[in-house]
């Protein structure tokens, strides 16, 4: 056995050695948590948002209970650009300045439902964002158009297609906007918290896997900035 | 330091760490909501909701284009019966009373001498309270002055009113008392008549300009369109025009036929004494005079009243008058002709009834009354259990109420969408006597105009387009038409209005008269009324209304001596003041009588006729202006008359008659919105405020009864029009300069 260095040397290479480590068993985390989780630092569970919005009471089905409100009515975007965009607070005070605790009944509303309501109001008075909690996100270097996934949804002729994404069952298109978004993203109009399909992924593979799936191209710059 | 690997690693590790450690990616897992909407991002589904726009002549049933909870656009109902998938342009402009920047936001107090404009915003709490007060206080001595309509909101007004023993009068600027009061004596209804020009083959006006303002001028258009192309009868319409002013009906007749101002009834009763004379076999002419023939029209023979017929040679073609009108009641009114007018300016006269009775009659003795392609009278609407269209107050009710004010009979006035204090003449006396400062006046209007000015306190009501309410199309199409205005968009964020007819009933009801008022919410009472003559509510949302094609109006047999009845009336359109023009007053065809004048839309527009916008213009017979005056385009002139003066810019117009000054309505307002006042006293006047205080044969104000001098002050400016004698052409050789410069062209000055 070699002998050790002297002491004035060791402590420096031990301090180099845990430092080296360190930043390995990091990058070896964030690897882990990046490609096991969704989104990244989520573990796919739903994150908690700044204030309360029941996607089941907007848009769920009126003989539940909701309003049956349209994804594009708020997502406003999703039909025609890239992104999908998340509503404006102007646009909740639409309908908000009249669904408020000022003209509530008793007994219809929860009072946190009403204190909720009446911070977006707030909110909106005093030109406030909302700064909600990303569910779905895309790296950087991708570039994913709404636009044309939900054309390819809702038009075209009739045929049926098995995607790589949700339950994987033959699917009949072309469909309503609303179950388009599902595709992707779960039946939303029924959570009360939103949260990434079960077992949906978000990586390469699942683009890829659809593309070739519908003879879409696979060429890098098609997804790739 | 040099970078070693060992050293790189080290300062990769530290960033790391530190970027994890002060939040570094925490903008990357938000996403951020904005607070406004963000204009330049037009996107989402439209959604088309079919409605009713009360606000243009004779009403309309609109479909308005709504788009992220806010309306874009609006168009025709093609189902709604009266105006089939057109709208008025006035109609367009609707959409600007919703986002217009001079809406007044919510309730204000005013805090300044009263009239000056000065108000500060209060709460709604207190809003209600002081409208409260003041009715609890001074409800007795009550007047509610709202514009003339029907329907659930007009029977809350009245129950108002009545409730605490006050009193509601309408108001409407394009008065036509002369031609209601000649329905009612001629027809036996209170319901305006409605002429099927649709299906006529003929058409015989008289001064009314039913194309453009008066009557249902939507309706009618669509109606004359295909009378023109000859959709029903296959054989294009021909149409003569009586009449002092060349109107945009003149302009579209066959045959324009100028006569003195009004003269419109004896024109009438000429053409009658013509088919008289050319068909004197004709069962309509025995029954009318009672088998007497021509002997019985003998007063009205043409050549007797050329005087007051005045219709200049070049036009009589070298007949004499009786020649001339026999002729023309055989090509135009003997099978089957149709005539229509009497009313509007026609009816403004000293004699408008008679006008508009001869008018009428006339109908009768074509035989054409009760059929198709004739006068169709209109249903009586309370079967349904609606409140009748609220008549307009005559003149005599304006200056009671003037006067009641005075003498402090009348201790609180409460306005609602009406400016009597800009359109009736000064002399009536409204607008002092609101000076007085013991009268408390309340205003809901939802802009600050001549009246609403005045107001102590200020409850703005919600815009046509976020209120419900129901109306009665005037005149509907000859068959029961109930239309439904819903509201198809919310207020914008910043604007807090109330439906005043809710404000209404919440008073009566917190003064204990809740059990006089007909129901607990505008809403709840149109839901109702619907209910009882529709059953289905979303069938009446869905289609904008609802109409019966069988409840039609009862037919008169005309009476033995209706004859007789309208030669009493008759007698020449008697004139107030002196000068050489008469001053002929007309609706504005987009601004109307000033109602619209706040909206930029409808000031743009350009007139018809003219083409100009903008500004106020007196029309002058181009050789009379030129040759006798020494006027060019554009020169600023003094119009007066007894009752005061007001500036116009000159527009020559070959086609106007001689010694004719015809001026629109619409301009002059000195209160309110700067696109209804920010313009020179020397092109824009009001034109009604140079009107003598004189009332007609039916109590209505003689608008139209006025003469005038007309005196060049040197001044000139350029009028505001888009028809021809200029033309635009780039100048310039740099980029910077190439501009476009309006310069004179051929035939221009």
């Amino acid at each position: 056995m070699p002998p050790l260095p002297p002491t004035r040397q060791l402590i420096p290479m031990a301090l180099a050695g845990l430092l080296a480590t360190a930043i390995v068993a990091f990058i070896v985390v964030v690897l882990f948590m990046s490609w096991f989780s969704n989104p990244p630092f989520g573990w796919g569970n739903a994150p908690a948002q700044p204030i309360p919005f029941p996607h089941t009471v907007h848009a769920g089905p009126v003989e539940e209970g909701g309003h049956a409100i349209q994804c594009e009515f708020c997502h406003r975007n999703v039909t025609t650009g890239a992104a999908a965009t998340v509503p404006a607070v102007e646009v909740c005070v639409i309908c908000h300045k009249q669904v408020n605790g000022a003209n509530a009944k008793a007994d219809v509303a929860e009072p946190e439902t009403l204190i909720n309501i009446q911070r977006v109001l707030d909110k909106h008075a005093d030109g406030r964002p909302i700064d909600w909690e990303r569910v779905h996100r895309m790296p950087d270097h991708v570039r994913f158009v709404h636009e044309a996934h939900l054309r390819f949804l809702t038009q075209g002729e009739e045929r049926t297609v098995t995607l790589p994404v949700g339950d994987e069952e033959p699917m009949q298109l072309p469909v309503p906007v609303q179950e388009a978004c599902s595709v992707c993203h779960g039946d939303v109009a029924s959570m009360t918290e939103v949260q990434p399909q079960d077992g949906q992924s978000l990586k390469m593979g699942t683009c890829l896997d659809c593309h070739r799936e519908n003879d879409v191209s696979t060429d890098c710059t098609v997804c790739h900035k | 330091m040099k970078l070693t690997r060992r050293n790189f690693l080290a300062w990769a590790g530290i960033a790391a760490t530190g970027a994890i450690a002060c939040d570094v990616f925490d903008d990357e897992l938000k996403v951020q909501s904005p607070a406004l909407i963000p204009e330049d991002l037009v996107s989402g589904r439209d959604t088309w909701y079919a409605t009713y726009d009360a606000s243009t002549p004779g009403g309309q049933g609109l479909l308005v284009r709504v788009m992220e909870g806010r309306a874009k656009k609006v168009r025709g109902n093609p189902r709604f019966p009266t105006n089939q998938g057109k709208q008025s342009p006035a109609a367009d402009a609707i959409l600007q009373s919703l986002y217009h920047p001079d809406r007044i936001a919510g309730p204000m107090l005013r805090n300044g001498p009263r009239g000056s404009g000065q108000f500060r915003p209060i709460t709604w709490e207190e809003a209600l309270n002081r409208f409260n007060a003041a009715v609890d206080d001074r409800g007795d001595g009550m007047l509610l002055i709202t514009e003339s309509r029907g329907g659930s909101f007009a029977r809350i007004c009245i129950d108002f009113a009545n409730a605490f023993g006050g009193r509601h009068l309408a108001y409407d600027g394009l008065d036509d008392a002369a031609y209601r009061s000649a329905v009612k004596d001629v027809l036996a209804s209170d319901a305006l008549p409605y002429h099927d020009i649709e299906n006529a083959t003929t058409l015989v006006s008289f001064g009314s300009d039913f194309l453009s303002t008066w009557g249902n001028p939507t309706a009618y258009g669509v109606a004359y369109g295909k009378f023109r192309s000859g959709e029903h009868t296959h054989h294009r319409g021909t149409h003569v025009h009586f009449g002092a002013r060349y109107s945009l009906t003149a302009a579209n007749a066959d045959k324009w036929v100028p006569i003195a101002p009004g003269a419109e009834g004896y024109a009438a009763m000429a053409m009658a004494w013509g088919i008289a004379d050319s068909h004197p076999e004709s069962s309509h002419v025995q029954a009318i005079t009672g088998e007497a023939g021509l002997g019985a029209l003998s007063q009205f023979a043409p050549d007797a009243n050329a005087g007051i017929l005045q219709i200049p040679d070049a036009v009589l073609g070298g007949k004499s008058l009786n020649e001339f009108f026999h002729d023309m009641a055989h090509d135009y009114a003997a099978h089957g002709g149709l005539a229509i007018g009497g009313g509007g300016e026609a009816g403004a006269y000293s004699n408008g009834k008679f006008n508009a009775a001869a008018t009428l009659m006339l109908n009768f003795i074509m035989g054409n009354v009760g059929h198709d392609g004739g006068l169709l009278v209109n249903p009586a609407v309370e079967n349904w259990g609606l409140q009748p269209n609220v008549p307009p107050a005559t003149l005599g009710d304006w200056q009671r109420a003037a006067g009641d004010i005075s003498n402090g009979a009348t201790r609180l006035v409460i306005v609602h969408n009406a400016d009597p204090v800009y359109g009736l003449p000064p002399g009536v006396g409204l607008g002092d006597a609101l000076r007085n400062e013991s009268v408390a006046v309340i205003s809901s209007s939802s802009f600050i105009d001549e009246t609403s000015v005045m107001a102590d306190l200020i409850i703005p009501d919600r815009a046509a387009l976020e209120e419900w309410g129901d109306h009665l199309p005037e005149p509907m199409p000859g068959y029961g038409v109930y239309g439904v205005q819903q509201p198809v968009v919310n207020p914008l964020p910043d604007l807090d209005p109330r439906s005043f007819a809710d404000v209404m009933l919440a008073s009566a009801a917190d003064l204990g008269r809740g059990d006089m008022m007909p129901a607990g919410s505008h809403e709840e009472l149109i839901r109702a009324t619907a209910a009882n003559i529709a059953g289905d509510f979303d069938d009446v949302l869905r289609y904008g209304g609802e109409w019966d094609v069988n409840a039609k109006g009862e037919t008169p047999s005309p009476s033995g001596n209706l004859l007789s009845s309208v030669a009493g009336m008759a007698g020449p359109a008697a004139v107030q003041g002196s000068g050489d023009f008469q001053l002929t007053p007309f609706a504005h065809n987009t601004v109307l009588d000033g109602r619209n004048a706040h909206l930029p839309w409808a000031q743009n527009a350009p007139d018809p006729v003219t083409t100009v916008a903008w500004q106020t213009w007196v029309e002058i017979n181009e050789k009379q202006g030129r040759e006798e005056l020494g006027l060019r385009e554009g020169d600023v002139v003094n119009i007066s008359t007894s009752a005061g003066s007001i500036q116009a810019l000159v527009y020559l117009n070959p086609g106007a008659p001689p010694n004719i000054a015809a001026v629109p309505m619409g301009g002059g307002r000195r209160a309110g919105s700067e696109y209804a006042t920010g313009r020179e006293a020397r092109e824009s006047g009001n034109v009604m405020s140079i009107v003598a205080v004189s009332a007609n044969d039916a109590g209505g104000l003689t608008w139209s009864g006025n003469r005038c001098t007309i005196t060049p002050t040197g001044d000139s400016m350029a009028v505001s029009k888009m028809e021809g004698g200029y033309t635009s052409r780039e100048i310039g050789e740099h980029p910077a300069e190439q501009v476009f410069k309006t310069v004179t062209g051929e035939g221009g000055h």
